[in-house]
């Protein structure tokens, strides 16, 4: 793991809750898609990611997640995102229509 | 002659002289009349024919002795003495009174003659001496001899074929008195005028009176003729007593031989009248001028070898006051060069002390304070130290700005208690070692605890206050933390603000303190500030109206450049008051660098990435972008400059160029490689120019045979709106 991102991994309720912290970029996209798909358990029902403290996500991070989505998808493990609504990634997120296919909380709680 | 002036001014005067000056001098007559009438009758038992003509007549030297010191005004006494001389002895008393007459003129004539020829009665220079014999005595002594003559002859006494030999029997007795009496009774008064004698004097001459006196009355009555005999002794006395000692003995001299000659014993009991005379008046004239005149000859040489002798003794005088004078200017010059060499060797030894004492204060001050500020591009740094007003130029206070790896910088300021050597010793070790444990881990409470852990460890147990400070000038960001010491300052035209928090205890004083890290963000534009409590207390006045003053002072101040920024705290705070405790001052400013432009030029490679997006962080930040578009702008110079790192190359990374500019309110950002592009179907789904297009307000794409060039633009907002 680059020491650009760290990645925290808590059960919860329903599912898992995995913590990305730092940045996203190209150099290390195949890192952090690995290491949320190891941190979740197969029977957990609902991966929630959290990129509440992610500074940065380019185009190649976007891409991660739409894989992470799709492999999560196999079986049948929903992925939701949460990105607060003043995060500096928003903007990459809606600019990828990514919003459209995963579904995007503002908080955890939510 | 003392007399004769007073005598005389009293004639001048127009009323008569008193009842006691008229006394005096008609005492003085009778004395001068009874001398010369007892004189007389001397002269009279002496004559040779008849009664009264005398081989030698006293009167006459007495006469005209009496008129040199006395003055001419005694006449009536010596007339009045003549008359009654003559009266018995003459032929009536007109005879006797003409031959008065003519006695009493003669000296008075001599005396005047004398006078004129500038005749000294002390009788003490040749010149004076033949003035006597040929002045006084011969010439005016024809006078009396030839009216005592010529009264003879009328009154028929004597005979015409006497009167020659009369004459020249009156006249040359007449000069006899005088030479042989006169200098005697002129030297009476010499004994009370002149220099008085000593016993041994009075013993010589007493005893050559005698001799002489003994010898003439043996020579006198003896039938050889050795009158002569005595004139040796004579010599011998002027030679040695002159006038006092010689005159005395040839008048009993004289007087004896006369009286020889009248009774014609002795060398006179042979031949006739005339030869009688003759050999008398030789003789007489010999004594006489033996005794005076060598008298007078060996008092001028004395005078002169007197005068010289004076002179000489004058002239040792003076040299010896001249070389007393040496002497003391010399002892004095030795003295003042002793002194003077003494004042220098204190004043060397002073002197060395003085700099032994500053270089050791110098080398503490050096090992205590940077000896000048690193120099670091973006931050002014100013720095001031004012020490205590005391003779020892250090004291407790210090300051450091340390230059760290990752373009950090480390800014200390701290005090010891205590002011002297002691108190800057243990800042000097506490300065040194801060340096180094910042440079291992810059950390605040890092350092700090380190930091502790020394003091601590010090012998001395000393109380230190250290605040820390870690400032990254790229982003302004700043981390503190701070053991009992004043709050650092921030601000700049419009406010200023404490930095609060981050507090534990001094250092040394308790055992396990807690330190704490603060973290800061200065705005831009904002200048920090970092001092000592001297600067803050003034005495009568509390701590916190300081800080006051300080925040006034600085927003007041925070237009001028750092260092004039410190003269003027220093000016304003400490005011008039003496400066009682030390003042240490660092002040520090991140400038807004210049909007230049960015180039860079890296590798094409993933992991290089991020490197890229910190220094287009840095550089939009320097540039004032707001944060909105920092991050915006950031990703799409991510995408650009993934494509690179996706598409330029192939197995082996090529160079990736970057620059970036801002023309007005718009970013520009060139994103270069030296490969070839590749279709955008490659590009991650075709995201990455779609990122771009989005994010930024135009993009051009540049394929040339040497490699592509993404240009962006973007319209920015500037100011920090976190």
């Amino acid at each position: 793991m680059s020491d650009l991102v760290s990645i925290e991994s808590i059960g919860i309720e329903d599912g898992q809750l995995v913590r990305a912290i730092g940045e996203i970029d190209l150099s290390n996209v195949a890192e952090v898609l690995s290491a949320v798909i190891s941190a979740v358990p197969h029977d957990a029902a609902l991966v929630v990611l959290d990129l509440s403290d992610v500074t940065y996500l380019d185009s190649a991070g976007i891409s991660m997640l739409f894989k992470l989505a799709e492999r999560l998808g196999y079986s049948r493990q929903p992925l939701r995102l949460v990105v607060p609504p003043d995060s500096p990634i928003r903007a990459v997120l809606e600019l990828t229509n990514l919003t459209s296919v995963i579904p995007v909380v503002e908080s955890i709680r939510s | 002659m003392t007399g004769g002036e007073l005598t005389r001014s009293r004639w001048e005067g127009s009323t008569l002289p008193a009842a006691p000056d008229l006394a005096r001098l008609v005492g003085r007559l009778a004395l001068v009349g009874v001398a010369y009438y007892l004189g007389a009758r001397l002269g009279l038992n002496l004559s040779l024919v008849e009664q009264n003509v005398t081989p030698l007549w006293p009167p006459t030297g007495i006469a005209v002795a009496v008129f040199l010191v006395m003055g001419r005004a005694m006449w009536p006494g010596v007339a009045l003495a003549a008359l009654a001389v003559n009266l018995p002895i003459s032929d009536g008393a007109l005879a006797a009174a003409v031959t008065a007459a003519g006695n009493t003129v003669a000296p008075l004539v001599a005396v005047t003659l004398l006078q004129r020829a500038g005749f000294r009665r002390q009788l003490d220079r040749s010149r004076d001496a033949l003035a006597l014999v040929f002045v006084g005595a011969l010439p005016s002594m024809a006078i009396s001899a030839t009216v005592g003559t010529a009264v003879l002859l009328e009154t028929d006494l004597i005979g015409r074929g006497e009167a020659a030999a009369t004459w020249a029997v009156w006249w040359t007795g007449d000069a006899m008195g005088v030479l042989v009496v006169a200098p005697f009774l002129l030297c009476l008064p010499l004994f009370s005028e002149e220099r008085s004698w000593r016993p041994q004097r009075w013993a010589q001459g007493v005893g050559l009176l005698l001799l002489a006196t003994a010898t003439i009355a043996w020579t006198a009555r003896s039938e050889v003729p050795v009158l002569f005999l005595v004139l040796p002794i004579l010599a011998f006395a002027a030679w040695r007593l002159q006038l006092r000692g010689a005159a005395p003995a040839a008048l009993i001299t004289s007087l004896v031989a006369s009286w020889s000659a009248s009774r014609a014993i002795g060398p006179f009991s042979h031949g006739g009248l005339f030869e009688q005379m003759f050999t008398l008046q030789a003789f007489n004239a010999c004594v006489a001028l033996t005794s005076f005149v060598l008298s007078a000859v060996v008092s001028e040489r004395n005078r002169a070898a007197e005068a010289l002798a004076v002179a000489a003794a004058e002239l040792e005088d003076r040299v010896l006051l001249r070389t007393d004078e040496l002497t003391t200017a010399n002892t004095r010059l030795l003295q003042e060069i002793r002194d003077r060499s003494e004042a220098e060797e204190q004043l060397s030894l002073e002197e060395a002390r003085t700099r032994r004492e500053h270089q050791i204060a110098e080398t503490l001050q050096r090992g205590l304070l940077p000896d000048r500020l690193p120099q670091i591009p973006g931050v002014m740094l100013a720095a001031r130290y004012v020490p205590a007003t005391a003779d020892i130029q250090v004291g407790g206070d210090w300051y450091d700005v340390i230059q760290l790896p990752d373009g950090l910088i480390g800014l200390a300021i701290g005090d010891v208690a205590g002011h002297g050597l002691q108190a800057a010793a243990t800042m000097g070790q506490v300065r040194m070692a801060l340096r180094a444990y910042a440079l291992q881990d810059p950390a605040p409470v890092a350092v700090m605890s380190s930091v502790h852990q020394l003091v601590s460890q010090l012998p001395t147990a000393e109380m230190v206050t250290l605040l820390y400070l870690l400032f990254d000038p790229g982003t302004r960001h700043l981390r503190f933390t701070n053991a009992g010491h004043p709050p650092a300052l921030v601000f700049d035209t419009a406010r200023g603000e404490y930095l609060g928090g981050g507090l534990s205890p001094p250092l040394g004083v308790t055992a396990e303190p807690d330190f704490t890290e603060v973290a800061h963000q200065m705005w831009p534009g904002a200048s920090l500030l970092l001092y000592t409590d001297g600067l803050v207390e003034r005495r009568g006045v509390s701590i916190q109206d300081g800080l006051d003053r300080l925040v006034v002072a600085s927003v007041a101040d925070a237009s001028q450049d750092v260092d004039e920024l410190c003269d003027g705290l220093l000016l304003q705070l400490p005011g008039n008051q003496p400066v009682t405790d030390d003042i240490a001052l660092v002040a520090m400013r991140p400038l807004p660098l210049v909007p230049g432009p960015l180039s860079l030029t890296l590798s094409g490679e993933a992991r290089m990435l991020v490197q890229m997006r910190v220094a287009v962080r840095r550089w939009l930040r320097e540039n004032d972008v707001s944060p909105a578009d920092e991050n915006e702008i950031l990703i799409a110079c991510g995408e650009a400059s993934s494509n690179v790192v996706r598409h330029a190359y192939g197995a082996t990374p090529g160079p990736m160029h970057l620059t970036a500019e801002l023309v007005d309110d718009t970013v520009v950002i060139d994103v270069r490689d030296d490969g070839a592009w590749r279709p955008p179907a490659d590009l991650g789904g075709g995201w990455g120019l779609q990122l771009i297009e989005g994010l930024m307000d135009s993009v051009d794409v540049e394929r040339s045979a040497d490699g592509t060039l993404v240009r962006m633009r973007r319209r920015v907002r500037m100011g920090a709106t976190e």
